[in-house]
């Protein structure tokens, strides 16, 4: 072992200090870019009080509210399995539903959760909605989401418009997503999705054996939204 | 034997302080470009309160590059020993707790985390791993020294 000679104590002082530094800098960097902005674009549809989620019919009850990530290939399975009838609810007025994209999976959930509130302001959420889940790219981060890619899905389903492409290229709804973000992290969702019928969690499947699955069973799904008083 | 510990203890040293500071310096830098994916594998814990859960899965990530990088230049060794122990120790606490309680979860130990289908978890496996880490600590504690070390 080398001496105890004070050049060396030196170099070990700054490389600790050094780490230490940097570490600070990334935690407050970590938290800035990540809070939710007060002053943060959102479109007409969505609701501070409902979580910064994207509200269809404000009036109806009950509340459903839908946290996804438009990456999460679980999610997608959701979105084939209970999103027609979703659908079917929310059009005949039957449910107010309160969709809330969370982008914990990476940029692309960002793009993807821009472009669907770009299309709620053409009241094409719904469509919008499904067709993401439909284009979800086989592996999370591909790089197949783009800018121009969510430009000429917007189109696949009609919307004409020159303000959603402005929306999409311009990304008007990003720092909204941090809002949304923050608001399902203090509402305790540990995961996508996660569906809530007026304010209570429907049964996630705890154990491979449990014959309980509200999410991936159409039918127990069905009966959780009857029991909620849907017709 | 005794004589042959001490020849190859700083060696020995060494060894854990790259083990165990690679593992959390990649753990760590893993976590650090997506702190709202971390606070959510915090969460999915389910024993802190959330807004506690939210503050350490934002910071743990930066903790774990800093503990690991210091112990791979092998820096403050014994106090990185005692805070990477210490949070090898609550992680196995917590994913104990979590299979006991039937949570489905991803530790989110390198990433990843939160919820998870029933059938993909693996909390044998990470307890162990996390028992090896703890092992690594405690010899880091007991023997700080070692070579090509910043500590002298």
């Amino acid at each position: 072992m080398a001496a105890n000679s004070s050049p060396d104590k030196g170099t070990r002082n700054l490389v600790i200090g050094m780490v230490v530094f940097i570490v600070l800098i990334g935690v407050i960097f970590s938290f800035i870019s990540n809070k939710s902005s007060t002053t943060a674009a959102f479109p007409a549809s969505v609701s501070e009080s409902d979580g910064y989620g994207i509200v269809l019919n404000p009036e109806a009850t009950p509340k459903v509210d839908i946290y996804i990530d438009y990456q999460c290939p679980i999610c997608k399975n959701f979105e084939i399995i209970n999103g027609g009838y979703i659908a079917e609810l929310v059009t005949a007025k039957k449910i107010k539903m309160v969709v809330h994209p969370m982008t914990f999976i990476g940029v692309e959930s960002i793009l993807a959760a821009n472009a669907a509130a770009c299309a709620a302001d053409e009241g094409k959420f719904l469509d919008m909605n499904l067709a993401l889940f439909q284009n979800q790219p086989a592996t999370e981060g591909s790089g197949v989401w783009t800018g121009d890619f969510m430009k000429r899905l917007g189109n696949s389903i009609g919307i004409k418009s020159e303000k959603y492409e402005k929306c999409v290229t311009d990304g008007d709804y990003v720092n909204w997503t941090k809002n949304v973000a923050q608001a399902s992290a203090n509402t305790d969702v540990n995961g996508t999705p996660t569906v809530f019928i007026n304010g209570k969690e429907i049964h996630r499947k705890k154990t491979n054996s449990d014959p309980k699955d509200e999410y991936m069973d159409p039918v127990q799904f069905r009966a959780a939204l009857a029991a909620a008083g849907v017709k | 034997m005794k004589e042959k510990f001490l020849k190859f203890q700083p060696w020995l040293t060494l060894l854990s302080r790259l083990i165990l500071g690679a593992a959390l310096l990649i753990a760590g830098g893993l976590k650090v470009g997506n702190p709202q994916k971390s606070a959510m594998s915090v969460r999915a814990y389910e024993i802190l309160p959330i807004d506690l859960a939210n503050f350490l899965g934002y910071v743990l990530p930066w903790l774990e590059v800093a503990v690991g990088s210091l112990l791979i230049v092998g820096a403050l060794v014994k106090i990185c020993a005692v805070i990477g122990g210490v949070t090898m120790f609550i992680f196995i606490i917590a994913i104990s707790q979590a299979w006991v309680r039937g949570l489905s979860i991803d530790c989110g130990c390198f990433g990843g985390g939160g919820a998870i289908d029933p059938s993909q978890t693996k909390y044998l496996s990470e307890i162990i791993r996390d028992t090896l880490f703890l092992l690594l600590a405690i010899f880091l504690y007991r023997f700080p020294k070692g070579r090509f070390s910043l500590d002298k």
